[in-house]
């Protein structure tokens, strides 16, 4: 895994490395006000020009201090940036992931236990049209439909009110995520508030991501349902509920363990969700980096998402281990 | 002889695409208690078929068509049989594994590799001999109860002995109205007149749909963190599994029901297979060729074993196997099959000395002797392909003997001597 | 008679046979197979459909004034306009052409490189392939757009770049899939046979291994051009592709971000803006998932015999 992460943070470090000197700059220093005429001298001070192998190590360890430079995005450094904006994604991904995990195994299970009976060709319809229906449409037609023609589900993570209250010096942020914090400061019209945010997200994640899981489900199903201990558990009497319990257990072990990667993509998918619902997350952070070249913050957030995708590869492959019987960790 | 099972006439179709195979032709099988009955054949004449048919446990995408199966060990007046061949699957549910049991090829893959050992024998319990566990159990909170008085202790004994109780009750009521049922269904099974037949089809429908009333204990037993009651219960199972496995001559059976299958040698597994078809003391045991797939020591094993089973535990075997060989060590009466048809049946003796239908005289003529130095003589042609079988009597394109009338008309089964039945139309002529 | 004509067919044909006719008893497999087909018929027919201007630009969308608001559909734009007048319709028609182009570009490109690799990383294994897959696996540990949208930034915008990075990143994906493929192949006897019998290895890797394993790979390949074209109007919608007038249909979503709300007596008055690309895109990748998934349904070998 380490490996990896070398292999990544050798990628990153070339996107880099692609950009102009001039750009650069912004890595390493601490405001957004310089004048023109003092980029040839910081791009002489922080080295821009040396070899690349120097530069590549110099910004290794500027990482592991801690220091990511400044984001004109977010107008603050990097990593103040990221405090603030994370735990909005955060939020959205952690309540979306269970949600998408579940229904896509219902799903799947009923497909397959159905095969070829009409809810089994209704899930696959369903599952065919979210996997192919492009994230910013899904999420611009419910906008405009909830939204637009209905009036509710605004887009946003809070209204006016309750950012007043989130952001009103009483309120303590135990955990920085604001439903649970609002529920932790007893503050229920907050906690309303956040959740009634979080509601057409996620119904746009859920419709659109479950797609995967769904598929995995039955096909894994299905193939379980064919081994021979299902003949042997219906030699024993057994009725169609015990039967579908044995080939589910086998089915759900790769499925389970793509609920780690799944979270990962999630985060990494934030940029255009995002930016449609216009929720202040790294997501929309990202995206209008993009658009201002704001290369400090680009390359953070490839970093970070990396280094969190290796992770969760490894969780998946550890979790695999664990749960199969068969398999005993080296 | 007591008759345990018989079937008449099966036909059993396969719908696939390139075809319909018509895998059995009108087997006819009896099955008597206390004898071992082999069923032997090449690979693919339909042995498999025949009793997954019985057991109405053929795959997709198979069909009984026609013929009868008929069960003789369900009614008072053990003479009569019972037809199951339109009974409900939750009937037949109650049957599988309880009065009759089936063990297969691979026992390795017979297992499932996410479930313990206990869990899996555990479940031949749960299934069939629930409320005696239940009724086990209660008793032994009982005891318990008395015994230990400390407060907290006791109550959740109390609780858990409260649950079990309901549950049983349940249980039985369930099982009382489902045993009316079956009882009335039993008594219309001769009689034919349409207000009998149209009964009958009423009552099936309400027996398949029969279900144990879900009350609040059945919905209690399922909730994730409320079942941890139920373990109790498990615990009695797993003192029943463990005598089980010491009676199979397990080794180490105290901890075997933690363990998991892979962890087992193919030699045990298939013991462990073994001991699920016997926990509830079934009638009839069928093996289908348990013993293709292990190693010839393997097989000396098992099949000491089950021997050693016919004597003390179960007394009636269907043992299924290509191999002539386990047929003469273990059978006492055996059926020839070929292609769907069956050709000869006798016991074992007499089809070794006096076989009577070509196909069985080719077959035994194949088997390598001792002290034959001759060429090995094999029957010419090849296995038919049963989307287009012969016509007639299957075997009459390889056949020496063939005659004119075999390819018009399938044989009738002749009982050429006490209880020596052979189906070829060499033996029909000498009859008339 | 029938017998015979069956048997002298050739086993290859019975069993194409087979294939095409599981392949279109799905209802779906139809339905992607007339979408796809319907806008191959659109790509290909374009200039006559929407005839370009200026013959030397065909891909710039004609507009005609240059206020920012969208123009609902009219007799003159049938489907309306985007902000500074574009017309959709042409942008549709053009947009096609458009998807296409990335679609396949990337794909075959993906493919190829993928195979290579894969093939070699799988044939010869030791050290080559350890090598291969490292590489492979780091490319699985970044995330896929993030990393897009930070390649075009780096090396400037459109949409040349998006299918240059596109196809930098998307080959890991079939050198696994060769690759397991392959090893499964290696060891079965027929390859040991064709060894015993002197063929040379890449005759072996083209007769044998390929004709074996390149289904699998032809069923990822038709899924992922629905995918990627996915990707590549992600990629436009967020800014990063062609400039704004050029037909393509991530990039018409793009101009529209700021009519998705219209004023507040009227909320859904740019509808057209929203829907109408963003449905053809959606129906465009519709077509490639169905056309993939009934490919697998088919020639998936475990799910093949009834």
């Amino acid at each position: 895994m380490i490996l990896v992460l070398f292999g990544v943070s050798l990628m990153i470090f070339g996107i880099m490395m692609l950009f102009p000197p001039g750009m650069r700059v912004a890595i390493f220093v601490q405001t957004d006000k310089i004048k023109p005429g003092q980029i040839d001298a910081l791009i002489a001070r922080y080295g821009l020009d040396d070899p690349a192998p120097v530069q590549y190590v110099r910004w290794i360890k500027s990482v592991f201090q801690g220091d990511f430079g400044y984001s004109i995005t977010a107008q603050a450094p990097v990593i103040e940036g990221f405090k603030r904006f994370f735990p909005i994604t955060l939020e959205l991904v952690l309540f979306a992931t269970p949600l998408i995990i579940l229904v896509g195994i219902r799903l799947g299970t009923l497909g397959a236990v159905h095969k070829d009976k009409p809810i089994d060709h209704g899930t696959r319809v369903f599952a065919i049209i979210g996997y192919s229906l492009p994230t910013f449409w899904l999420g611009l037609l419910l906008l405009m439909i909830f939204y637009g023609y209905f009036g509710i589900f605004p887009p946003g993570y809070l209204s006016i009110k309750g950012k007043d209250i989130l952001f009103s010096p009483e309120f303590k942020r135990y955990t920085r995520l604001i439903t649970i914090d609002a529920i932790l400061n007893w503050r229920w019209y907050l906690f309303w508030d956040a959740l009634y945010h979080l509601i057409l997200p996620t119904i746009n994640l859920v419709m659109l991501q479950s797609a995967l899981i769904l598929r995995l489900t039955r096909s894994s199903m299905l193939e379980s349902l064919g081994q021979d201990y299902i003949r042997t558990a219906l030699a024993k009497g057994a009725d169609r509920r015990t039967v579908n319990k044995h080939a589910r257990r086998n089915a759900l072990l790769p499925v389970v363990t793509i609920a780690g990667i799944i979270f990962a993509s999630l985060l990494a998918g934030m940029v255009i969700t995002e930016t449609i619902f216009n929720r202040q997350g790294i997501g929309l952070w990202m995206a209008r980096a993009a658009i201002l070249l704001d290369v400090p913050a680009i390359m953070f957030n490839v970093l970070f998402l990396g280094v969190v995708f290796a992770i969760a590869n490894l969780i998946v492959d550890i979790l695999y281990a664990y749960i199969d019987p068969r398999i005993h960790l080296a | 002889m007591q008759t345990l099972v018989k079937s008449e006439e099966l036909y059993t179709n396969f719908y696939t695409f390139e075809g319909v195979v018509k895998a059995l032709n009108g087997v006819s099988v009896v099955v008597n208690q206390g004898e071992t009955y082999g069923l032997v054949g090449e690979s693919g004449c339909g042995k498999s078929v025949t009793v997954r048919s019985m057991m109405r446990i053929v795959q997709e995408p198979g069909k009984i068509v026609d013929g009868k199966i008929l069960l003789f060990f369900k009614q008072e007046d053990r003479s009569k049989g019972i037809n199951i061949i339109e009974r409900s699957e939750a009937f037949m549910q109650s049957i599988r594994g309880n009065d009759i049991s089936m063990i297969f090829q691979e026992a390795s893959t017979s297992l499932n590799p996410v479930f313990t050992i206990g869990e899996q024998v555990g479940e031949s319990f749960l299934f069939h001999r629930l409320s005696q566990m239940l009724k086990e159990t209660v008793g032994e909170l009982d005891e318990e109860i008395q015994r230990n008085r400390f407060f907290l202790v006791q109550g959740w004994k109390l609780l858990q002995r409260a649950l079990f109780r309901a549950e049983f009750k349940n249980l039985e009521a369930y099982q009382d109205k489902v045993q009316s049922l079956d009882n009335r269904l039993s008594e219309l099974e001769e009689k034919t007149d349409n207000r009998s037949i149209t009964e009958k089809i009423l009552l099936q429908r309400r027996r398949e749909r029969l279900r144990k009333k879900k009350t609040w204990i059945e919905i209690l037993k399922r909730i994730p963190f409320l079942r941890r009651y139920y373990r109790r219960l498990k615990k009695t199972i797993r003192k029943h599994v463990v005598e089980l496995l010491k009676q199979l001559g397990v080794p180490s059976a105290e901890n075997m029901p933690d363990r998991y299958p892979h962890e087992l040698s193919g030699g045990m597994q298939q013991r462990i297979v073994i001991a699920i078809a016997l926990a509830c003391h079934p009638y009839l045991l069928i093996a289908d060729e348990p013993t293709s797939n292990l190693d010839v020591t393997i097989q000396a094993q098992i099949m000491e074993l089950i021997k050693t089973l016919k004597k003390t535990t179960i007394a009636s075997v269907l043992f299924i196997t290509h191999d002539f060989g386990l047929v003469a060590e273990i059978c006492d009466r055996a059926t020839v099959m070929y292609a769907g048809d069956v050709c000869e049946t006798a016991d074992v003796k007499t089809i070794f000395r006096h076989p009577l239908h070509p196909y069985t005289k080719g077959l035994l003529q194949s088997v390598p002797k001792a002290e034959q130095v001759e060429r090995l003589s094999t029957i010419p042609g090849i296995v038919p392909n049963l989307i287009d079988p012969p016509s007639g009597c299957r075997f009459h394109p390889r056949c020496p003997y063939a005659m004119d009338i075999c390819p018009e008309e399938k044989p009738p089964t002749i009982e050429h001597s006490p209880e020596h039945y052979v189906a070829c139309y060499l033996y029909v002529d000498k009859e008339r | 008679m029938a017998d015979l004509r069956e048997q002298t067919q050739h086993p290859r044909y019975k069993e194409f046979l087979f294939s095409a006719k599981r392949f279109l008893k799905n209802p779906l497999t139809i339905i992607g197979l007339v979408i796809i087909l319907g806008f191959a018929v659109v790509a290909i027919m374009a200039p006559m459909l929407a005839p370009p201007e200026n013959p030397e630009q065909p891909f710039k969308i004609p507009h005609t004034g240059w206020r920012s608001e969208p123009s609902p559909p009219s007799k003159v734009h049938p489907l309306g306009t985007l902000p500074q007048q574009y017309d959709i319709l042409y942008g549709i028609i053009w947009g096609t052409r458009s998807a296409f182009r990335i679609g396949f570009l990337v794909v075959l490109a993906n493919m190829l490189i993928g195979i290579i690799l894969g093939a070699i990383a799988g044939y010869f294994g030791g050290v080559i392939d350890e090598i291969i897959m490292r590489i492979t696996d780091m490319f699985y540990a970044i995330p896929y757009l993030v990393m897009a949208m930070a390649l075009v930034i780096a090396i400037g915008r459109g949409l040349k770049s998006i299918i240059i990075v596109l196809t930098i990143l998307g080959w890991p994906t079939y050198t696994r899939i060769l690759r397991s493929e392959i090893l499964v192949v290696r060891e079965k006897d027929f390859i040991q046979a064709a060894r015993a019998s002197g063929a040379s290895h890449l005759r072996i890797i083209f007769q044998h291994v390929l004709t074996n394993t390149i289904y699998s790979v032809l069923i990822v390949a038709s899924m992922n051009i629905g995918i990627t074209v996915l990707y590549a109007a992600a990629l436009s919608f967020l800014g990063l592709g062609a400039d704004t007038g050029y037909a393509d249909w991530g990039q018409m979503v793009s101009t529209c971000r700021n009519y998705i709300v219209g004023p507040a007596d009227n909320r859904l008055a740019y509808w057209y803006v929203v829907f109408t690309p963003g449905f053809v895109l959606a129906l465009f990748v519709l077509g490639w998932n169905l056309l993939g998934d009934a490919a697998r349904d088919v020639f998936d070998p475990k799910l093949r015999r009834r």
